[in-house]
């Protein structure tokens, strides 16, 4: 049964298919499974899967890193209402688009993603200052900072991520809070992430999850050891 | 040789001294002139100054008539842009907040009546007066598709484009496709002669195939059926598109086909061949930090690849600000060296 109800899912995930999505969920609560057997054992491996079909896949396209993100999201939602008890979390992560930028989907995207994936996301919107991802990664207690920028001047620009490393240098938190940066320079440019300061990088929405997963059990590893 | 006899040359393969040589430097203009961006764009006779300066002082062959992309959404009623003194400004309030305002956009009439408008009709007055004659004049026209994302926002847009309820979408569509229309025709009878069609929705890095054929293809379509499409060149927005260029040749009928970086320009030129113009562009991301031989190496890259058998021209894409002034000098000086017969 559990094999028929991934094969399913990833089907509907990959056409883009919400509808169908829940169908299979809804489905498989009816057939017995729990709502944490649908998100360890389908959700999140869809999630991982479409990762990987994303990096191997040249047909992929932003409509299924949206959709893949948005229905992990809302299928995610629907199911913790009826865990019977909190999910572990595997760390947090805040969130924004880099000082001067308004553009909010790539971001969206991969808060989509790391809802599934257990993370605890802190959306800081759009337009967010230096100043405001530092303290509140200092805040929440996050391992990760996560700067979307879709400009150049907006990627590279002094209010940006570069403002935000020198920032956790003075307060000596680079050790505990590491950044990732993410949007449209950075594909045209793969070293730009390094020349802005930040600790790496995602070429795209989907894939970020897993590139922000690692860099929390890094810096969790780091600070434990 | 003019430069637009050279673009003209291009186009149709008849012979020229040298490749058609465009780049894309938009605010600069304001540094050019000591001006902020704010005020630069609030007048058409300073991007007009600004847009000529440049020209002059780099001796390309184009000049521009696009303020911001963010201009469009003001024709439809936005009153709030973000500028800054350092990048491209940003649309910082949209038209459409929630789908009841779909309802409620209005496309103007007559768009050369209103105010929005004026100071790109300024703008394109001198630099028609100045240049008509002997330089393209080029503009930013939005697709039916993609105008949508700078009235409400790419990620609400996504929302909407993927819901089942295509009602709602193809009202907005239908109407986004109208301004388009209007916009067309307003740029060409102010004297526009290379409009760029910017459908990032017409690249599948942004919609599979399937959607690409049923959604993106149609309302391309739409939009470019009462105007022609001589003067139009295809671009998405520098994401790659080699894969539908002979369905946008079959179905369009589009000859001139702006190439992202990131895309096979060999294979682009050996799809589109004679049949139009193929538009090599350097990856002026990269090229921030380059030094001033990585670019030139690159420019002589694109032009070996597409100057054989003409119908070819060298163009940048964004340019940012931060791009170095000798990386500037460098790239139009292999340009005019590479792109020479």
């Amino acid at each position: 049964m559990i094999e028929n109800i991934i094969k399913a899912y990833n089907e509907a995930v990959y056409e883009t298919d919400k509808e169908a999505a829940f169908d299979v969920v809804n489905s498989a609560l009816a057939q017995g499974m729990s709502a944490e057997e649908i998100i360890f054992q389908v959700v999140i491996p869809a999630v991982e899967e479409m990762m990987s079909l994303i990096v191997k896949d040249p047909d992929a396209n932003l409509a299924q890193h949206f959709m893949t993100a948005q229905i992990a999201a809302e299928v995610t939602e629907k199911m913790l209402l009826l865990f019977e008890s909190p999910p572990e979390i595997i760390g947090c992560i805040v969130m924004g688009t880099a000082a001067g930028d308004l553009h909010s989907l790539g971001k969206r995207i991969v808060m989509g993603c790391l809802k599934a994936l257990m993370v605890e996301v802190i959306d800081l919107g759009v337009n967010v200052t230096a100043e405001k991802f530092v303290d509140e990664a200092v805040a929440h207690n996050a391992q990760v900072i996560g700067i979307s920028a879709m400009m150049v001047h907006t990627a590279m620009g002094e209010h940006g991520c570069p403002e935000v490393r020198k920032l956790l240098k003075e307060r000596g938190l680079e050790d505990k809070i590491k950044i990732i940066v993410g949007g449209a320079p950075y594909r045209y440019d793969e070293e730009l992430y390094k020349k802005v300061g930040a600790d790496t990088w995602a070429r795209d929405g989907v894939s970020a999850g897993k590139v922000i997963v690692d860099l929390i059990k890094e810096v969790k590893s780091h600070v434990t050891a | 040789m003019s430069p637009l006899e050279i673009l003209n040359a291009a186009v149709s393969g008849e012979p020229a001294p040298r490749i058609p040589i465009f780049c894309n430097l938009l605010d600069q203009g304001a540094r050019e002139l000591g001006l902020s961006q704010k005020t630069y764009y609030s007048k058409g006779e300073y991007v007009a100054e600004g847009q000529l300066k440049m020209r002059a002082r780099y001796g390309y062959d184009n000049v521009w008539s696009l303020f911001y992309v963010g201009k469009e959404a003001e024709l439809l009623g936005c009153n709030d842009i973000l500028f800054c003194n350092d990048g491209a400004p940003n649309v910082a309030d949209f038209v459409i907040k929630n789908y009841d305002d779909i309802a409620k956009l209005e496309i103007p009439e007559n768009l050369t009546d209103h105010p929005a408008w004026t100071e790109t009709a300024n703008c394109l007055k001198i630099l028609r007066s100045e240049v008509g004659n002997t330089h393209p004049i080029c503009a930013y026209l939005t697709a039916s598709t993609t105008l949508p994302a700078i009235l409400m926002g790419m990620d609400k847009w996504m929302d909407l484009l993927m819901s089942k309820d295509t009602d709602i979408r193809d009202e907005l569509l239908r109407k986004c496709s109208l301004f388009f229309e209007k916009e067309i025709a307003a740029y060409r009878e102010a004297g526009a002669n290379v409009l760029v069609y910017s459908t990032p929705f017409g690249s599948t890095s942004f919609v599979g195939m399937k959607r690409f054929h049923e959604f993106s293809l149609p309302w391309m379509q739409r939009d470019l059926a009462a105007g022609g499409v001589n003067d139009l060149t295809y671009y998405c927005g520098m994401l790659p598109f080699n894969n539908v260029i002979t369905q946008i040749q079959e179905t369009l009928k589009i000859g001139s086909y702006y190439i992202s970086p990131m895309a096979d320009l060999a294979e682009a030129k050996a799809i589109i061949g004679t049949s139009g113009l193929t538009c090599g562009v350097i990856d002026d991301i990269k090229m921030i930090h380059w030094s001033s031989e990585q670019t030139r190496a690159e420019v002589k890259r694109l032009c070996d690849i597409g100057k054989v058998g003409g119908h070819f021209l060298f163009g940048t894409g964004v340019m940012p600000l931060q791009t170095p002034e000798e990386n500037i000098v460098a790239m139009l000086e292999a340009a005019f060296e590479y792109g020479r017969f």
